[in-house]
């Protein structure tokens, strides 16, 4: 077994469980029935530590076992979970993860963590005081023959002892045993039970009619003691109770122990809790009562050791809970399969490449003229459009997950900056491409750590302004007619827009005095080397602005919509692409070469010539709608003359809409997007490529930077300059 | 191969010198020899459908698609400042992997035709020549002798990794991202 992947495998888990646990965390202050969080942290952290164990991860086992002790103890109602324990335990939380991620690069300790476990330790302490520990509910002595040490429950084994009745006979000395289980400990307390002696001539001088109740104090573990007794265990009632504090230790060894498939007896059996023997006598037991019954069921298995007294409740409860544990989770596992990422990749890409030979073979077989070839191709075609959707499905993810995980931004941001804030999430549940939800968290953080920082104001500007006192955040995700939205909303302060002129001019973005349309200064933000932050906070303000974020959003294909009123409040719309693979395309001609537009973007085809309201300003009339158009043919130099008939595809994106004039519409046909590389990222107008049937390049439009070039008055063909303004929506 | 005699003279002059030697890939370009490193050509193919992508600088002539991926391809002629290559029945594309910083990008060269594989031991190879022809001495390695003749030996990372192409496709963030 290669233990480099199982820890990776460990390492996955337990980052899944630490997700688990600060959701569970971060949900409990509102959450009106928090047990079932409660639960799921403890299981969270039960099951780290039980993994960790198992990868001889000490410092991981300590600490997290003390966390452990104290999610008990809320478990069990013994304190209450209040704002000061959970803010610890995000604390520990964020530990815990540094530690796993610590053992993932291959160090286990570092002087730094280990100080770090040690002030967590302390501060967790005081939660333990008094019973740290599981309370174990009192144990019935049940149907002991004599009545004998009772005292069973100290920091000794007691041990139980019926010798059969040939024990003599096989030449064993009783004695012998006692004086063995002398080496192993102390023995503290030693009682005989001679109920079994019978009386004058019955009695058989050969026979043993002795049973002793005798208490040992010895570190031996069960099986050392039980081997005690070997040779006479075969027909003598032999049976061993743990001392308390044991019992505490197996529970915890239980619950330690991976989640497996497992027979209650051997969970046990595992635990040190029973010997296989205990088990195999009270499975016999089991047996024998149902045969007696003649009915299936006897006694459970845990009934039978419990009151055999093999095993104190708390532990079969404790093994009960486990096995449970297996089963939920192996009926959740049912559900889920984990598959690497690449493998996912690489099928996404074969399906691609499944989707260009799947339209050449069509092209083909339109060519030949053979009707029952086209049939058998359209009917492939329609089998693979199906395979390509159910393969891209599998790479979407719900942005869900991305966005709880802003409860605890907000909570920590919002907490240093001293400001109440309330976040309300909405559509988790909406579906986005797998890449673009990875490559979307660090601009959305951006962005909400400005609305948290600049956007909802303090507590004194709130109440001065009518405003409740707790500021809103919220976010809200939804597809869009072939998008995806996702808003960011605050009911802060809005862009101040004089704020925004002043400094647009001090960096040099603006020329003084120049005429701005609303629109045009929120824009503004958005331009390399601009910051609003007055004073830079340790939040924002670092340079980073939102220049980067649109970067990161242009290059997933997506664009930003601002939406700001002073004082009301500021909504950010970002808008992407559904997906980044395969798109349903529409292609059109330029000369010889041929682009490809998404579908989904193009409203309509016209000719050009009866809509055309104005040449010199580009301007088309579309039923009384005025819409900027542009030439691919000018955008892209290309050589040649266009033809008499020229051709305008209208294309909406967001809210906007334009014409692209082109010299020849080509029919549409599904299309897989390949990245056309850093070599070309300069190239305007142009967001990548495909593979045609034929095997030749098409270039893919990409229409919402030919929008934005079509509505910019002087259409610029070099990559916006420093003074250039964003676009205007018309 | 095909002449045992020429074959078994090979061998003894590797016996003889035990220079290690180095092999390169000889093409012709605008009537020059040319040759490069071996190592760095992933494999030639065919001059095939190559789309040209508007507003590019001249000598990037436009992409291919090999195998599924998109490869750029480059215009020696016109990196040298020469005229555009012409394609012509012997035409070929000569795919390298061109180290970038810790990864590998792969573009493409047209040439006119690619001739042989060349054997070039250090002795065999002369430094560039301080002057004299059109090139930037930055692209060359030296010049190598074979037979009686000379073949230009490029420097495929200067000539591939200039400033303006390095940009090249081929950061993992670029491959990865728009799938």
């Amino acid at each position: 077994m290669d233990l480099d992947k199982v820890k990776q495998t460990f390492i996955l888990e337990a980052r899944e469980l630490l997700a688990a646990m600060e959701e569970a965390l971060l949900g409990i202050e509102e959450d009106l029935n928090p047990g079932e969080s409660i639960n799921a942290m403890f299981r969270a952290v039960h099951t780290i530590k039980g993994s960790a164990g198992l990868f001889g991860l000490d410092p991981i086992v300590r600490f997290s076992h003390t966390v452990e002790s104290v999610m008990d103890r809320v478990r069990s109602k013994q304190i209450s979970l209040d704002p000061t324990l959970v803010s610890l335990l995000l604390e520990c939380h964020d530990h815990l993860a540094s530690l796993i991620t610590s053992t993932q690069e291959g160090v286990e300790e570092t002087p730094e963590s280990h100080e770090g476990s040690q002030r967590l330790l302390n501060q967790l302490i005081p939660y333990l005081e008094g019973n740290g520990v599981i309370e174990s509910t009192p144990v019935r002595v049940a149907a002991q023959p004599s009545g004998a040490s009772e005292g069973g429950w100290n920091e000794c084994w007691h041990l139980s002892i019926r010798f059969g009745p040939d024990v003599l006979r096989n030449g064993m000395d009783p004695l012998s045993f006692v004086r063995y289980l002398g080496t192993l400990g102390k023995i503290v307390h030693l009682a005989s039970v001679v109920e079994k002696l019978p009386r004058g001539e019955d009695y058989d001088p050969e026979t043993c009619y002795l049973g002793i109740e005798l208490d040992l104090d010895t570190d031996a573990d069960r099986q050392t003691i039980e081997d005690v007794f070997e040779f006479v265990r075969e027909d003598s009632e032999i049976r061993l109770l743990p001392p308390h504090s044991k019992v505490e230790e197996y529970i915890a060894f239980i619950r330690a122990m991976p989640e497996d498939e497992r027979f209650l007896g051997e969970i046990l059996v595992a635990g040190g809790c029973i010997t296989t023997k205990d088990l195999e006598e009270a499975l016999r037991t089991q047996k024998a009562e149902t045969l007696e019954d003649g009915v299936i069921h006897g006694r459970l298995i845990g009934t039978i050791l419990i009151e055999d007294q093999a095993v104190p409740p708390p532990v079969v409860a404790a093994a009960l809970d486990k096995q449970k544990k297996f089963q939920d989770r192996q009926a959740q596992e049912m559900k889920v399969v984990k598959v690497q990422a690449d493998k996912l990749d690489r099928l996404v890409d074969l399906v691609g490449e499944l989707v260009i030979a799947g339209a050449s073979a069509n092209a083909m077989a339109v060519q030949v003229h053979e009707p029952r070839l086209l049939e058998a191709t359209t009917i492939v075609n329609k089998l693979v459009e199906e395979i390509r959707d159910n393969a891209l499905s599998l790479r979407m993810v719900q942005i869900g997950d991305t966005f709880n995980r802003f409860r605890r931004i907000v909570r920590d941001v919002s907490q240093e900056m001293g400001k109440s804030i309330e976040l309300e999430l909405h559509g988790g549940d909406t579906e986005l491409d797998k890449t673009i939800v990875e490559k979307l968290s660090d601009p959305l953080m951006h962005i909400v750590r400005n609305a948290i920082d600049h956007g909802i104001e303090s507590l004194e500007v709130r109440r001065a302004r009518g405003k409740p006192d707790t500021g809103s955040l919220s976010l809200n995700a939804f597809h869009d007619s072939g998008s995806i939205v996702i808003e960011v909303a605050d009911d802060g302060g809005g862009l101040n827009k004089a704020k925004i002129l002043k400094k647009a001019v001090e960096r040099g973005i603006i020329r003084e005095g120049a005429e701005l349309s609303d629109a045009e200064i929120t824009s503004l933000i958005f331009e390399p080397g601009f910051s609003t932050a007055e004073a830079i906070t340790k939040l924002s303000g670092r340079g980073v602005g939102m220049d980067v974020v649109r970067q990161n959003i242009d290059e997933l294909r997506g664009s930003i919509e601002l939406e700001s009123y002073e004082e009301a409040g500021t909504t950010l719309r970002i808008r992407l692409p559904l997906t980044l693979a395969i798109i349903d395309g529409f292609r059109v001609g330029i000369g010889t070469a041929s682009y490809v537009l998404p579908l989904d973007l193009v409203i309509e085809c016209l000719d050009l010539g009866p809509f055309l309201e104005s040449e010199e300003n580009h301007l088309i009339n579309l039923r009384g709608e005025v819409l900027p158009f542009l030439r691919l043919r000018e955008i892209f130099r290309m050589p040649g003359e266009p033809p008499t008939r020229e051709r305008v595809v209208v294309v909406q994106y967001g809210e906007t809409r334009a014409g692209l004039v082109v010299d020849r519409l080509m029919g549409e046909f599904q299309t897989v997007i390949k990245p056309l590389g850093n070599l070309f990222k300069q190239v305007r107008g142009v967001g990548g490529s495909t593979i045609l049937g034929s095997g030749e390049v098409a270039l893919i439009l990409d229409v919402p930077q030919l929008i934005q070039l079509a509505s910019e008055p002087s259409s610029g063909l070099r990559r916006r300059p420093a003074t250039h303004l964003p676009p205007t929506h018309s | 191969m095909a002449d045992p005699k020429k074959n078994g003279t090979r061998h003894h002059r590797i016996a003889a010198s035990a220079e290690p030697k180095q092999q390169y890939l000889a093409f012709g370009l605008g009537g020059e020899s040319f040759a490069m490193e071996i190592s760095y050509v992933k494999e030639v193919i065919h001059y095939g459908e190559l789309t040209e992508v508007p507003l590019m600088p001249p000598f990037i002539r436009g992409v291919i698609s090999l195998r599924g991926a998109m490869v750029p391809v480059i215009d020696l002629s016109v990196r040298f400042g020469r005229a555009l290559t012409e394609i012509a029945r012997r035409s070929c594309v000569v795919i390298l992997e061109v180290p970038r910083g810790e990864g590998l990008v792969v573009v493409g060269v047209i040439v006119e035709k690619v001739s042989e594989v060349l054997e070039l031991a250090a002795s065999d190879i002369e430094p560039p020549p301080a002057f004299g022809g059109d090139l930037r001495s930055e692209f060359l390695n030296g010049v190598g002798k074979v037979g009686g003749g000379f073949v230009i030996l490029l420097d495929v990372r200067h000539v591939l990794s200039m400033e303006e192409i390095s940009a090249l496709p081929g950061d993992r963030d670029a491959e990865a991202a728009p799938k």
